[in-house]
C-alpha cells in the first residue's frame, strides 16, 4: 500500500506531470463550466457574418453571426466528453479481452488476437468513417466508433503484460495454493497492469481528440447548429484570412487539451519505468 | 494522423498448428520458416474476412447508389433501372461471390460515378499517395534517425530536452491543424511561395511535380517524424545502456566503433516496427492531409467514394488498402526476426516475442515496459 | 502583370476592366490587357460537385460532367442570358397549336468535333438516346409525353417531333437547353466522346481534372477564344479558395456566400454577381402532422424573417421571394401581394389549429445555405412559440430514397423557367414532389399550361395555378440568390446572366492579357 503512495507521490513532483496535469484541468475546467459564463446561447444570431472582435464579443463573430466566445466556452463539453468515454471505453473492453486472452491462452487466445489481427488492417480512420457513414453520426454512436478503433491495441497492450505477469512466479505460487483465479486476477495482476494501462488511456485520449476533431473536421462529426471545437475549425475555415479568431479559439484550445493529456501521460510513464528501474 | 495504432504485430499464435504439421521437415529448413508459413496463412485468412467485412460494411452503407448518382430528379422507374444494370437487385451473397470472382481475376469493377475501371481510377491515385508516403518516409526517417541518435548519444543534454519539449508540440496538435497553418504560412497569409491545392497534372508522375508534395509532406513528415524520432532515441539509449555495450568499453573498443557497429544496428530493429506502423498510419491517415491540400490521394478518392457510395470503389480501396497493411505487418515482422539473432535461431518462437512488444512500447511512450519474464 | 492588373482598380461587378484600352500596355511591359475578345492563351476552372466526380456523357450530366458538357456538346437551343431558350443548332423550330408536333431544322454546314456534318440522323439518334430507357437518364422523365417510336426524318435537316395528343410539350425548348447535347450515331460516352460544343476534349481524369482544346468549327463564327480548357475538380471550398488566391485557377463558378467579404477585399479578382431565379425554401409535408393542416403551413409562411433570411444566409446576394419560383419566366404571376413577417397573425393561426402552447418540429437539412437558413428559421420561429430543432444529415441521405419523406425540410433549386420547375418540384407526375402536394385544379392548370403554346393564354393559366400554390402550397419560398463566380481581373466575358452560368460559358470567356 505505502508503495503505491509513494509512487504516487513521485509521480506528482515530476514537472512534466503536474505541467500536465494542471493543462488537463484547465481545459476540462473550462469546458464543464465555460457553458456557465457565456453571455450569449451557442444559437444565438447576434452579429454579422465573420465580425470583427468587438468589446461585447471578444472573438468576434463565426460564419453566421454566432459570439464566437459563447460558442467556445459551449463547445468544449462534447470534446472533452467524447474524447473521455471513446478512451475509457477502449480501455475497459480492451483490457478485459486482453486479460480474457491472456488468461485462457489456446483456442479463446488465438480467436481474439487474430480478431484485432483483422481490426488493426484497418487504418483507424477509414474505419471511423466507414462506421459513421453507416450507422449515422449520433454523439454515442461516433464515440463508440473511435472506440472500436482503439480497443485492438488495448487488446495487445494489456494481453502482453498480463502474459508476463501471469507466467511470474507469484502467480503460479498462488495458483498452486488455490485461490481463486477472481482473487489472482483482482489482487495481482491488475494492479501490476494498471500504471501501463493508465499511461496508454491518456495516450488515447490524445488520439481522440485528433480523431474526434479530424471527423469533424470532414463534416463526419458533430453536427451542427451543436456548438463543437472541432466542428467551428470546419465551419469557420472559410473565413480563415478574415476573422481568424473563429479559427484559432477553438485550435488552441483542442490543442492545449492534447498536448496536456499527452504531457501527462507520457510524463507518468516515464516516473514510473524510472522507479521501477530502480526496483529492479 | 495523428493517431497511432498500437500493433505488435508479432507471430501469432495460430502458428502453432501449422508449425506442428512442418515440425518433421525442421531439420532441413530455416528455424524461422515454418513461423513464417503459418503468419502468411493468418495473414491470408485476415484478408479472407476482411473481404467480407469489407463488402458487407458498404452494402449496409445506408441511401442507393444509383439514387445518389442520378440525383434528386430522376424518376423512380429510371433508378430502378440503374440498379438492375448494376446487379444491386440481386441477392448479398450471390453479389459478393460475382464481387470476389472479379476480384480474383483482378478485375476490381467499374465506378458507379464515374463510369472508369476501378482499377484504373486507383492506379493513378495510389501512385499519388505512394509517392507522397515515399517523400515523407525520405525526409523524416533519416531526420528521426540522425537525431534520435545524436540526442541518445546526448542524453539530458541541454539540446536534447529542448528537442524533446518541442516535438511534444507536434505530436499533441492533430495533424490538419499542422496543415492549416502551414498553408497560411507559406501559401496565403504569410508568404506566398508554395502552391495551396497540390492540383497534380495527371498526364505527369507525381514526383516530377515536387512543388506540389512539399507541404503535404511537411505536413505529415512533423506528425510522423516525432514519433520515430522518440522511438529511435529511445532505443538507443536502451542499446547503449546494455550489457554487451558495457562489455565491449570494458575490453577497449573504441567508442565510435561501438556506436556504429553494436549499438546502432541494434537499436535499429524497434525502428523496423516503428517503419511499419508509419507506413500504415501514412496508408490511412493521409485522408486529412489529403482534404487539405486537395491532393489527389487515395484518402480523397475515397472520402468521396463514401459520399457518393459508389461501392465498388469503396471496396477496391478498402480492400487494396487493408491487404496492402497486412503485407506491410508481415514484412516487418520477418525483416525483425531475421534481423535478430536471438529469434532467427530460436527452435521455437514465443507467441508474442518481446522485441516487438518493447517496440511498439517504445513507439507509443518513448520508454520501454521492463515486464521481467 | 500583378501590379498592372491591381493599377485597373477596385471591385468591378459584371463590367471590363476601365482604364485599359482596347490592346494597351501594362506598365511592366510584360502583359498586353485588351477589351475586345482575343484568342489565346489556358482557362482554368476551379469546380465543386459535392464528392461526385461525373462522367462525360452527354445525356446523363451529373456532378461536374453537367459544367464538362458546356464545353462538350452543343444543343438545338441554347440558355440565353435571360434564361430563356435561344436558338443554336437549330435555325427554325415551329410547333403547332396543341403542341403535339415540332418540326425543327438546323442549320447548314454545322460539324462535329471529328469533322462529320450534323443531320438529322443525329438529332434523332441524340433524342432517342437521352430518352432510351435503358441509358438511364435522369432527365428523360421530362420528356414523358414523348413518340418515341414516331420521330420522323422529313429531309437532311429536319427532324419532326411528335407527343401524346392531349399532352404537348411547349416546354421542348426548355429541356433540350438543359440536357439535349447533339452528338453523331458514331457516339460512345468512353470511346468515342465527341460533340459540336466550343471545345474537343483531350482527357479526362475523374474527379481530378479535364482538359479540352478549342474546336475550330464551332458553329458560332470567331469564338471560342482559348487554346486550350482545363476544369479542375475540388472537394474542399476551402482548398478551391486558396488554389484561387495562389492564382493556380483563374475562375471559381458559384460561390459560397462566406467566401465573398474576403474576395471582393483582394484586388486581384473580381466577383461577378448574377441575378438569378436560383431558389430557397422549406418544405412542408402535406401529408404529415403538423403541416396537413393549411393553417400551420400558412403560419409558417408568415414566421419567417425573409429580409434577415437573405441579408444573413446570402449576405445580401439576393431577393426575398414571395413563396413561388421562376420570377424571370415570361408567364410568372407578378400580381400576388408579398408575404412578410407576421408574427401575430402567425402565433393566432398555430393558436387555431391547436398549437397554442408551443410545437415542436424537425427541421432537416444536408449542409451549405440550406443548413444556415435551417439555423436562422429556428431563430425566428422562437418568436412565434415554436421550437424548431435543426438536423443536419448527410447529403446522400437527405437526397437518398427518403428525400420525398421528411416532414419538414430544406429545398430549393437551380434558375429554371417554369414549367420545367413545376415538372420536378409539385406539378403532376413531379418526382421530387417533397411537399406532397397535390391539388386537382393546379394540376389540370398545369397539363394544359404544358400544351399551349400561346403566351398569353399560358399566362393565364400559369397565373392561376400560382395563386394556388401561393395559399396552399407546401413550400416557404423564402429567397432568391445571385450567383456569384468569381474571376481574375485577366480574364474578360464573364458577365451577369440571369441563368446563373456565367462561369460556365466556357465560348464566350477569353484570356484579357497574354504574357508576350
Amino acid at each position: 500500500m505505502s508503495a503505491h503512495v509513494s509512487s504516487l507521490r513521485a509521480v506528482l513532483s515530476a514537472r512534466q506531470v503536474r505541467f500536465g496535469l494542471v493543462l488537463t484541468l484547465a481545459v476540462v475546467g473550462f469546458a464543464l463550466f465555460g457553458p456557465l459564463f457565456a453571455p450569449h446561447a451557442p444559437t444565438d444570431l447576434v452579429g454579422i457574418t465573420y465580425g470583427r472582435p468587438t468589446a461585447g464579443a471578444p472573438l468576434g463573430y463565426d460564419y453566421i453571426g454566432h459570439d464566437v466566445w459563447s460558442r467556445v466556452l459551449a463547445g468544449g463539453v462534447s470534446v472533452v466528453w467524447m474524447s473521455l468515454a471513446s478512451a475509457a471505453i477502449a480501455l475497459a473492453a480492451g483490457t478485459a479481452l486482453g486479460l480474457l486472452a491472456a488468461f485462457a491462452r489456446r483456442r479463446v487466445d488465438q480467436a481474439i488476437v487474430w480478431f484485432t489481427d483483422v481490426f488493426m488492417a484497418f487504418p483507424d480512420l477509414i474505419l471511423v468513417l466507414l462506421i459513421v457513414s453507416m450507422l449515422g453520426r449520433d454523439h454515442w454512436i461516433i464515440v463508440l466508433t473511435v472506440a472500436v478503433a482503439f480497443a485492438p491495441g488495448v487488446v495487445r497492450l494489456s494481453r502482453g503484460i498480463a502474459l508476463g505477469v501471469v507466467n511470474q512466479e507469484f502467480v503460479e505460487a498462488a495458483e498452486m495454493m488455490g485461490y481463486p483465479r477472481s482473487r489472482i486476477l483482482f489482487r495481482e495482476i491488475l494492479p501490476s497492469i494498471l500504471t501501463p494501462l493508465l499511461v496508454h488511456l491518456g495516450i488515447m485520449l490524445t488520439w481522440a481528440v485528433g480523431m474526434l476533431s479530424g471527423l469533424a473536421f470532414l463534416g463526419y462529426g458533430v453536427a451542427p447548429p451543436a456548438a463543437d471545437w472541432g466542428l467551428m475549425i470546419n465551419e469557420n475555415r472559410a473565413g480563415l484570412l478574415i476573422q481568424p479568431a473563429a479559427v484559432f479559439g477553438p485550435v488552441l484550445l483542442i490543442a492545449l487539451f492534447a498536448l496536456g493529456t499527452n504531457l501527462l501521460a507520457e510524463g507518468v510513464g516515464r516516473v514510473t519505468s524510472r522507479i521501477e528501474e530502480r526496483r529492479s | 494522423m495523428s493517431s497511432v495504432p498500437l500493433h505488435a504485430g508479432a507471430p501469432s499464435p495460430a502458428s502453432t498448428g501449422p508449425l506442428a504439421a512442418l515440425k518433421a521437415l525442421r531439420g532441413r529448413m530455416p528455424a524461422w520458416l515454418p513461423w513464417f508459413v503459418g503468419r502468411l496463412l493468418s495473414g491470408i485468412g485476415v484478408v479472407l474476412v476482411i473481404s467480407f467485412i469489407v463488402f458487407g460494411a458498404t452494402q449496409a452503407l445506408p441511401s442507393d447508389p444509383a439514387r445518389i448518382i442520378l440525383g434528386p430528379e430522376a424518376p423512380e422507374h429510371t433508378v430502378d433501372t440503374l440498379r438492375r444494370q448494376l446487379g444491386l437487385d440481386r441477392p448479398l451473397a450471390l453479389q459478393y461471390v460475382d464481387w470476389a470472382q472479379q476480384v480474383l481475376s483482378g478485375n476490381l469493377g467499374r465506378s458507379i460515378d464515374s463510369n472508369v475501371p476501378v482499377g484504373e481510377l486507383m492506379a493513378g491515385r495510389f501512385a499519388n499517395s505512394l509517392t507522397l508516403t515515399l517523400a515523407v518516409a525520405a525526409v523524416a526517417f533519416p531526420l528521426a534517425l540522425v537525431l534520435g541518435i545524436f540526442m541518445a548519444l546526448r542524453r539530458d543534454s541541454l539540446a536534447d530536452r529542448a528537442v524533446l519539449s518541442s516535438v511534444v508540440l507536434f505530436k499533441a496538435v492533430p495533424g490538419f491543424v499542422i496543415g492549416i497553418c502551414l498553408v497560411m504560412i507559406f501559401s496565403t497569409s504569410v508568404f506566398s511561395i508554395l502552391p495551396a491545392a497540390s492540383l497534380l497534372d495527371p498526364s505527369l508522375p507525381a514526383w516530377r511535380q515536387p512543388q506540389y508534395l512539399v507541404l503535404p509532406t511537411a505536413t505529415l513528415a512533423l506528425s510522423v517524424a516525432t514519433y520515430l524520432l522518440r522511438l529511435v532515441r529511445a532505443s538507443m539509449i536502451e542499446a547503449m545502456d546494455s550489457e554487451y555495450v558495457t562489455a565491449a568499453r570494458l575490453r577497449g573498443v573504441p567508442e565510435r566503433r561501438i556506436i556504429w557497429r553494436h549499438a546502432v544496428p541494434n537499436a535499429l530493429i524497434p525502428a523496423i516496427q516503428g517503419v511499419a506502423m508509419t507506413f500504415r498510419v501514412l496508408f490511412g491517415g493521409a485522408v486529412l492531409a489529403e482534404v487539405i491540400f486537395s491532393y489527389p490521394g487515395i484518402g480523397n478518392t475515397l472520402n468521396a467514394a463514401i459520399e457518393m457510395r459508389d461501392l465498388p470503389l469503396i471496396q477496391g480501396i478498402v480492400l487494396v488498402i487493408t491487404v496492402g497493411v497486412v503485407v506491410i505487418n508481415l514484412a516487418a515482422d520477418l525483416i525483425t526476426v531475421l534481423l535478430t539473432p536471438r529469434l532467427r535461431t530460436a527452435t521455437r518462437i514465443r507467441a508474442r516475442s518481446p522485441g516487438l512488444r518493447n517496440a511498439a512500447s517504445l513507439w507509443r511512450t518513448g520508454k520501454s515496459w521492463r515486464v521481467s519474464v | 502583370m500583378r501590379a498592372g492588373l491591381a493599377a485597373g482598380g477596385g471591385l468591378v461587378l459584371g463590367g471590363l476592366l476601365p482604364g485599359c484600352s482596347d490592346g494597351g500596355k501594362a506598365p511592366d511591359g510584360a502583359a498586353v490587357l485588351t477589351d475586345t475578345p482575343r484568342r489565346g492563351g489556358t482557362v482554368r476552372f476551379g469546380v465543386i460537385e459535392g464528392g461526385q466526380a461525373g462522367n462525360l456523357d452527354a445525356h446523363k450530366p451529373v456532378g461536374s460532367g453537367a459544367f464538362r458538357g458546356w464545353a462538350l456538346y452543343a444543343k438545338l437551343w441554347e440558355w440565353g442570358l435571360d434564361a430563356r431558350p435561344k436558338l443554336a443548332l437549330a435555325e427554325e423550330t415551329e410547333v403547332n397549336a396543341d403542341a403535339t408536333e415540332w418540326t425543327i431544322r438546323l442549320h447548314k454546314g454545322l460539324e462535329f468535333h471529328h469533322g462529320k456534318t450534323i443531320t438529322a440522323d443525329d438529332v434523332i439518334f441524340s433524342l432517342l438516346r437521352l430518352t432510351d430507357p435503358q441509358l438511364a437518364s435522369p432527365y428523360a422523365g421530362y420528356l414523358y409525353s414523348l413518340l418515341r417510336n414516331d420521330v420522323k426524318k422529313l429531309d437532311e435537316r429536319t427532324v419532326r417531333i411528335p407527343f401524346e395528343k392531349g399532352a404537348g410539350l411547349v416546354a421542348l425548348a426548355e429541356c433540350w437547353m438543359s440536357w439535349g447535347g447533339i452528338v453523331p450515331t458514331d457516339y460512345d460516352p468512353v470511346s468515342n466522346v465527341v460533340g459540336a460544343g466550343p471545345y474537343k476534349l483531350k482527357s479526362f481524369t475523374p474527379g481530378q481534372r479535364s482538359v479540352f482544346t478549342r474546336f475550330d468549327n464551332y458553329f458560332k463564327a470567331g469564338q471560342p477564344y482559348f487554346d486550350q480548357v482545363e476544369i479542375l475538380d475540388f472537394s474542399d471550398q476551402t482548398g478551391r479558395l486558396q488554389a484561387l488566391q495562389a492564382r493556380q485557377i483563374d475562375i471559381a463558378p458559384n460561390l459560397p456566400f462566406e467566401q465573398l467579404a474576403f474576395l471582393q477585399a483582394d484586388p486581384r479578382f473580381e466577383v461577378v454577381a448574377s441575378e438569378t431565379d436560383v431558389w430557397h425554401s422549406f418544405d412542408m409535408n402535406l401529408e404529415k402532422a403538423p403541416f396537413d393542416d393549411p393553417r400551420v403551413r400558412k403560419a409558417f409562411r408568415l414566421i419567417a424573417d425573409r429580409d434577415e433570411l437573405v441579408a444573413r444566409v446570402l449576405q445580401g446576394q439576393g431577393r426575398v421571394a414571395n413563396d413561388l419560383y421562376s420570377p424571370s419566366d415570361p408567364a410568372f404571376n407578378h400580381d400576388i401581394p408579398q408575404r412578410r413577417q407576421d408574427l401575430a397573425e402567425a402565433t393566432r393561426l398555430l393558436k387555431e389549429a391547436g398549437h397554442g402552447n408551443g410545437l415542436d418540429v424537425e427541421l432537416v437539412t444536408a449542409g451549405g445555405a440550406g443548413a444556415n437558413a435551417a439555423l436562422v428559421f429556428a431563430q425566428q420561429a422562437k418568436k412565434a412559440g415554436v421550437n424548431v430543432t435543426v438536423t443536419k444529415v448527410d447529403g446522400s441521405i437527405f437526397t437518398g430514397p427518403k428525400r420525398n419523406d421528411w416532414t419538414f425540410s430544406t429545398g430549393g433549386s437551380v434558375s429554371r423557367p417554369f414549367l420545367l420547375t413545376v415538372q420536378q418540384h409539385d406539378g403532376p407526375r413531379a418526382v421530387g414532389n417533397k411537399t406532397h402536394f397535390k391539388d386537382p385544379r393546379f394540376a389540370e392548370l398545369i397539363t394544359q399550361a404544358l400544351g399551349q403554346p400561346d403566351l398569353d393564354k399560358r399566362r393565364a393559366l400559369i397565373g392561376e395555378a400560382q395563386r394556388i400554390q401561393h395559399e396552399s402550397g407546401g413550400m416557404l419560398i423564402w429567397g432568391y440568390s445571385n450567383v456569384l463566380d468569381a474571376v481574375s481581373k485577366d480574364i474578360g466575358g464573364v458577365t451577369p446572366d440571369r441563368t446563373g452560368f456565367a462561369g460556365w460559358r466556357t465560348d464566350r470567356i477569353w484570356r484579357r492579357s497574354l504574357t508576350t
